[in-house]
């Protein structure tokens, strides 16, 4: 339980903190792992890369699974989410993950005997896909929070899931001696898919800096506020424009020229951008006052 | 037939007797509060205003928690009061989030009012009259029960004491009315007609059942 003085609360623009403090954090790393799970299967899978979506899988239902489960104050009484898909995107998402976790290991096993149909292939990337666009959707519905109520949103957690699964898997091909034949066609994504977040990320911010006062406090926040330091060192310089710098490299004399310790780097400081960015959006999801703006100082 | 409250910020003096009041009628753990009373200020001095608003939950008729509860938990009844199943309940808290007046609270772990020295006897009352389930989300009822009962014995909820929300029969001002938002002569339609009242936040479409006159 996070106390708050009663006669205070929400007399402010009010950050939730329900999904990001104490208990909390493990929702952040939920949804984290869930969506770079999916993700990464969705990539590996692209590319029949067996490792790559076993790793995605796992990371997906045993990480972000076990995080969400652990965040629950009733843990014993989750198989109850399935009960409202009709309006609920926890509900959906519990049935998604469920799918994915299904058809995810049948598909494995199918690959191993290398007998999977591609109907199969195609129903697990769709599966993998909502998995990964799930969390933002339930996000966006909370219309109390103007960062988070925005369409752009699902969008972009679905293109960081995907960008964050791309690099592991090009990981994956570092580590298991295939970057030579699968690495080209995951790099070649990991452009795509960066140049997106980057459009997105930016329109994103700008939309709801316009869209309500509450939206230009959150943004001011992390923009140029409290959290500036996390989002232009750690998002922009370390997520961004490092990897966009190998990226460049990778365009200009090919992926195989660049040293392993920078491609490291590069899928590192990406995954570590990301988890950032949405520690940001958690953390800066702010309600409107119910009454006027208090101007005397909170005591 | 649909409750709801009217709250005359008039005649609200923010004695905290509502809060107080829900407090005790529901045996409410530390840290617990299904309503508060907020207060703000604004201006300087000497030109300041003081700004007192009794909240709690808003039983809006279009409730984002009830349709964003995975678990089916959050329940609207034919009424329009809008509760939480504790026995439903998986702690999940999208419907606080969902709510974008903030009236909900998660109990977490179980808490005594003097830490270390065992509960109290009002405390081990509670437990056994209105349990408490840890790992749930709570918010206002409504007094729910007291409704229910005081309609089962033929009484009308906002004019019968007994029938009626502990913190409205409780104010010390008189400042707030519950009843029949369907019935266009009951006194808290009269209210809202006459005195144009207006809930918190119309904007986010949920039209919630607590007006509020000025």
């Amino acid at each position: 339980m996070i106390q708050t003085r009663p006669f205070e609360f929400m007399t402010r623009y009010t950050p939730q903190r329900e999904w990001i403090l104490g208990r909390g954090v493990l929702l952040w790393l939920a949804f984290f792992f869930i969506e770079l799970g999916a993700g990464m299967l969705f990539v590996a899978a692209l590319f029949n890369s067996l490792w790559g979506m076993f790793i995605g899988w796992l990371i997906c239902l045993v990480l972000g699974g076990g995080l969400h489960l652990l965040y629950l104050g009733q843990p014993l009484r989750f198989y109850r989410a399935f009960l409202r898909p009709q309006t609920s995107w926890i509900s959906r998402g519990m049935i998604f993950i469920s799918l994915f976790a299904v058809l995810g290991i049948l598909h494995m096993a199918l690959v191993y005997w290398a007998t999977s149909p591609l109907g199969l292939l195609i129903i697990i990337e769709i599966i993998a896909f909502l998995v990964t666009i799930y969390g933002g959707f339930a996000m966006s519905y909370v219309n109390g929070i103007p960062l988070w109520n925005t369409a752009l949103l699902p969008v972009l957690y679905v293109v960081a899931g995907f960008w964050g699964g791309a690099e592991l898997a090009l990981g994956v091909a570092l580590a298991t001696g295939t970057l030579s034949q699968t690495g080209p066609g995951i790099e070649e994504i990991i452009r795509v898919l960066l140049a997106a977040f980057i459009l997105i990320v930016a329109a994103y911010l700008v939309s709801v800096r316009y869209s309500s006062k509450a939206g230009e406090v959150s943004v001011r926040e992390i923009v140029v506020g409290r959290w500036w330091a996390l989002f232009w060192i750690v998002v922009v310089l370390l997520g961004v424009a490092f990897p966009l710098g190998v990226v460049s490299s990778a365009v200009v004399s090919g992926l195989e020229t660049i040293p392993a310790v920078l491609l490291g780097l590069s899928i590192f400081f990406e995954l570590l951008g990301d988890l950032s960015l949405r520690y940001l959006i958690l953390r800066n999801g702010f309600y409107s006052p119910l009454t006027p703006i208090s101007t005397v100082p909170s005591a | 037939m649909r409750w709801g409250m009217v709250i005359d910020l008039k005649k609200c003096i923010g004695c905290w007797n509502c809060v107080l009041t829900c407090k005790a009628e529901h045996f409410l753990p530390p840290g617990i509060f299904w309503c508060r009373v907020l207060i703000s200020e604004t201006g300087k001095y000497p030109l300041v205003t003081k700004h007192i608003l009794p909240v709690r939950c808003n039983h809006c008729q279009e409730p984002k928690c009830v349709d964003v509860c995975p678990t089916g938990a959050t329940q609207q009844r034919e009424d329009g009061i809008v509760w939480v199943d504790p026995d439903k309940c998986m702690g999940c808290r999208y419907c606080m989030m969902a709510c974008p007046y903030q009236s909900r609270v998660f109990y977490s772990d179980e808490q005594e009012y003097f830490p270390g020295q065992g509960l109290t006897p009002f405390e081990e009352v509670g437990k056994q009259l209105y349990p408490h389930t840890p790992g749930t989300v709570e918010k206002c009822n409504f007094c729910m029960e007291r409704i229910d009962a005081g309609l089962a014995k033929g009484l009308k909820p906002g004019v019968d004491r007994e029938a009626t929300p502990a913190c409205v029969i409780n104010c010390l001002t008189k400042a707030m009315y519950f009843g029949d938002l369907d019935d266009p002569y009951s006194e808290v339609s009269e209210l809202i007609k006459e005195r144009k009242g207006k809930p918190l936040h119309a904007e986010y479409g949920t039209e919630p059942s607590i007006y509020y006159l000025e």
